[in-house]
């Protein structure tokens, strides 16, 4: 893929922080408002689709790998078992809340909840860049 | 009140139809999209109430709990259905990535024609 | 028992799934030679003492309410928070399931050892095994569903892992007909959350009213199609010879001995403890002789060694069906006993399979022969499982077909005595055909420097097959085994009292 024409390549760049922000927003507001690690992780991935899909594959292989987002996804997935150890540990049960509560409908509140938003959030959208890549192997039919 | 229901059932025959008689493999991802779709509308349905408010406790509402609680909507199928939105998900990626390998191996999406493992 | 074992049994798997790439690039980079292979190896063993240390506490009591054996995620106690319960029943398909993985993973060190790509195959490996500990531990209803997803998405991926044109063709026809299945599922679950409000088994269970009404018939039915696609019942088989043929050996060993038992221990937890309705049984029982009938009949006409298996997998599960249909405590007795020594002999021919494809690179049959003298040894444990799976005496298949002989001709239905005596018969006939195919005969020249199967693949063959003769010998030893399984099975009132504390 060669990326598409300047119009779009300007446009994808002017919304790509936008978009990520807002993704992140989803993601760390994600015990209060509706959304959480899954859709802001989606928006993050499309933004980072986004680039991709203006500027061309090459390019923006150098800025996210497959081995960067690979490594990203599994610090994802074990971001979420740790803080479930963190319960055995520190309280009874797995995935129990050990840290403090703080008060209702601020950011920094729910104890662990948005720290498992953060690692589903991480999950999600390394998980769809590297579908993404995995779909794009395919087509070319090169080695994964 | 009850097309919810009757709009879910009816999406969950189309995908059944898509799924079990089309004969192009996007078309039956799409059928398989459509069906769980249904069943997720079924779901959603099944904990909306007329005139219910979002399941969020925020504010004011803090100070009355059952009166929240009176009128919020069922929380669960929501969860319930974000959950399987997920795995869905997982299932059409992968079955759109094994159809495109299919097309490289065999040339076509007719998966009548994948017979070449019976013989 | 080591504490908090429920969950750390799922959540090691998921740890390892997610740790094996950051290995694999670790590896890489170091230049460490095979640090993945002992990775898995390490991690499946913990898991087997994770598993393995919850027997004891299970063998004191039945299942005793509050502290251990339901274990309560997050500290919210059920009908409200998710929960994982263990009864026997749990505890018997956890055992057969970490027990079967372990040796997998052991084989593949070498089985696997030509392709590329082995990151990924490991993490599959463990996703699909946390999905089977998922489904297998879990107490809620949603749950299982999402956990048994889990398994099917990663058996799917390991269907394709080779990504020939035949692992292709398998993987999206195992892929339609299964996920068709699961969408049933959730269907079925969306039905029963609409009628009672609750997704705990227990607390469903308890709700439900004992008498099957024409509302409670559907999601039963749903349920017990979703699981049958899943255990490839006959009518819902198709997919299962195709997935089993393309699948690599080591995968195929997996399915054949895991995740078939793990179809099997749903339905049964979700027909007999969720509806309590022993009634269906029967149906079951049918299903399962139409099952068993088909599966030997198909098997008969195979020319591949591993599509042969796949149809005798079909075949043995029809075995377990019946048995478990039959509904009085021998039919399930039999059952589940059938069930685990079909998870030993099926895993040990899937692998020696593996083995056969490892040395002479294809497991057609046409194409084999005479390969005793070069294989002596796995010519011999072939025979073992062979003997075995026929139902012939000294071996374990024969202690359990003969409980469901006995049960059968118990429950006042000598007929399907009969025809599962017939099939026995049948299937003694194809693996001879396969044993002679492949072992006796004439050796075709190019085959003349063949080797011995290499000692790690030999190594879980083994032990599958002394644990044939084990069982065989001393038949009392498995029927304890699965006696608190059995147990499981008709008490659901106790499953029920244990979860929601006695209410």
């Amino acid at each position: 893929m060669a990326g598409m024409t300047v119009i779009v390549r300007t446009i994808a760049r002017l919304l790509f922080p936008f978009t990520f922000l807002f993704g992140a927003y989803i993601v760390l507001h994600g015990h209060l408002t509706p959304g959480g690690g899954f859709p802001g992780g989606v928006i993050i991935a499309a933004s980072v689709v986004m680039l991709f899909l203006a500027y061309g594959i090459e390019r923006a292989q150098k800025r996210v790998g497959f081995l960067h987002a690979e490594v990203l996804e599994s610090v994802g997935g074990l971001a979420i078992v740790v803080l479930g150890l963190f319960g055995i540990l520190l309280g009874i049960t797995f995935l129990q809340n050990v840290f403090p509560l703080g008060t209702l409908g601020q950011l920094f509140s729910a104890g662990n909840l948005p720290l498992l938003y953060l690692g589903v959030g991480t999950k999600v959208a390394a998980g769809l860049i590297l579908i993404f890549y995995a779909m794009l192997f395919a087509f070319r039919g090169g080695e994964e | 009140m009850d097309f919810n229901y009757i709009i879910a059932m009816l999406l969950v025959a189309l995908g059944l139809y898509c799924l079990l008689l089309k004969r192009n493999l996007i078309k039956i991802i799409i059928g398989l999209a459509v069906l769980t779709d249904g069943i997720h509308l079924f779901l959603i349905s099944l904990g909306y109430r007329s005139g219910g408010i979002a399941a969020i406790v925020s504010g004011e509402m803090f100070s009355d709990l059952p009166g929240f609680a009176a009128r919020a909507v069922d929380p669960i199928p929501q969860a319930l259905v974000l959950t399987s939105i997920v795995i869905n998900i997982c299932i059409v990626a992968f079955a759109l990535s094994l159809a495109i390998y299919s097309y490289r191996h065999y040339g076509t999406l007719d998966p009548s024609k994948l017979r070449r493992l019976k013989e | 028992m080591i504490p908090h074992a429920p969950i750390l049994a799922i959540v090691l798997p998921l740890f390892a799934a997610f740790l094996m790439p950051v290995v694999g690039i670790l590896a890489r980079r170091r230049g460490i030679k095979r640090a993945r292979e002992w990775f898995a190896i390490a991690a499946v063993l913990v898991e087997l003492v994770i598993v393995a240390s919850m027997i004891p506490a299970l063998r004191e009591g039945q299942i005793i309410p509050g502290q251990f054996p339901v274990y309560e995620l997050g500290g919210w106690s059920p009908p409200w928070g998710i929960n994982l319960a263990i009864d026997g029943l749990n505890l018997f398909a956890a055992v057969i399931v970490a027990g079967i993985s372990a040796l997998v993973v052991i084989y593949s060190f070498v089985c696997m050892e030509r392709d590329h790509g082995l990151d990924q195959y490991y993490t599959l490996l463990f996703l699909i095994l946390a999905g089977m500990m998922g489904v297998a531990l879990t107490g809620d209803i949603f749950n299982l569903y999402v956990f048994f997803e889990i398994m099917c998405i990663s058996s799917y991926a390991l269907v394709a892992f080779r990504r020939k044109w035949q692992s292709i063709e398998a993987s999206i026809k195992y892929l339609i007909v299964s996920s068709l299945g699961t969408s049933v599922i959730l269907l079925g679950i969306a039905l029963l959350y609409g009628m009672v409000g609750s997704l705990n088994i227990a607390h469903l269970a308890q709700k439900l009213p004992l008498e099957p009404t024409s509302a409670i018939i559907v999601p039963l039915a749903l349920f017990v199609t979703g699981f049958g696609i899943k255990i490839a019942m006959v009518p819902l088989h198709m997919w299962q010879p195709d997935a089993y043929q393309a699948a690599p050996s080591a995968v195929a060993a997996l399915f054949s001995g895991a995740t078939a038992t793990i179809g099997i221990y749903a339905m049964v937890r979700v027909v007999y403890t969720l509806f309590g309705a022993f009634a269906i049984g029967i149906m079951l029982a049918v299903l399962g002789l139409v099952t068993m009938v088909l599966g030997a009949l198909m098997a008969l006409a195979q020319r591949d060694l591993k599509r042969l298996l796949a149809y005798s997998c079909i075949s043995q599960i029809g075995y377990v069906l019946l048995g478990l249909g039959l509904g009085t405590s021998l039919g399930i007795q039999g059952g589940l006993f059938h069930l685990f020594n079909n998870a030993i002999y099926k895993t040990m021919l899937f692998m020696i399979a593996g083995a056969i494809i490892y040395r002479v690179g294809t497991s057609n049959m046409d194409r084999l022969g005479g390969l005793w003298k070069n294989m002596p040894v796995t010519a011999m444990l072939f025979g073992v499982g062979a003997l075995a799976i026929s139902g012939v005496p000294p071996f374990n298949g024969f202690a359990s077909k003969w409980t469901i002989y006995v049960a059968g001709i118990e429950a006042g239905q000598p007929v399907f005595t009969i025809i599962a005596l017939i099939t026995s018969a049948l299937t003694l006939a194809y693996f001879l055909k396969a044993f002679n195919s492949i072992f006796l005969g004439q050796r075709p020249k190019h085959l003349s420097d063949i080797k011995e199967t290499p000692l790690p693949m030999l190594f879980p063959i083994m032990l599958l097959a002394v644990l044939c003769i084990v069982f065989g010998v001393l038949p009392q030893l498995g029927i304890d085994i699965v006696r608190p399984a059995q147990e499981a099975v008709m008490n659901s009132g106790g499953y029920i009292s244990a979860v929601l504390g006695g209410a």
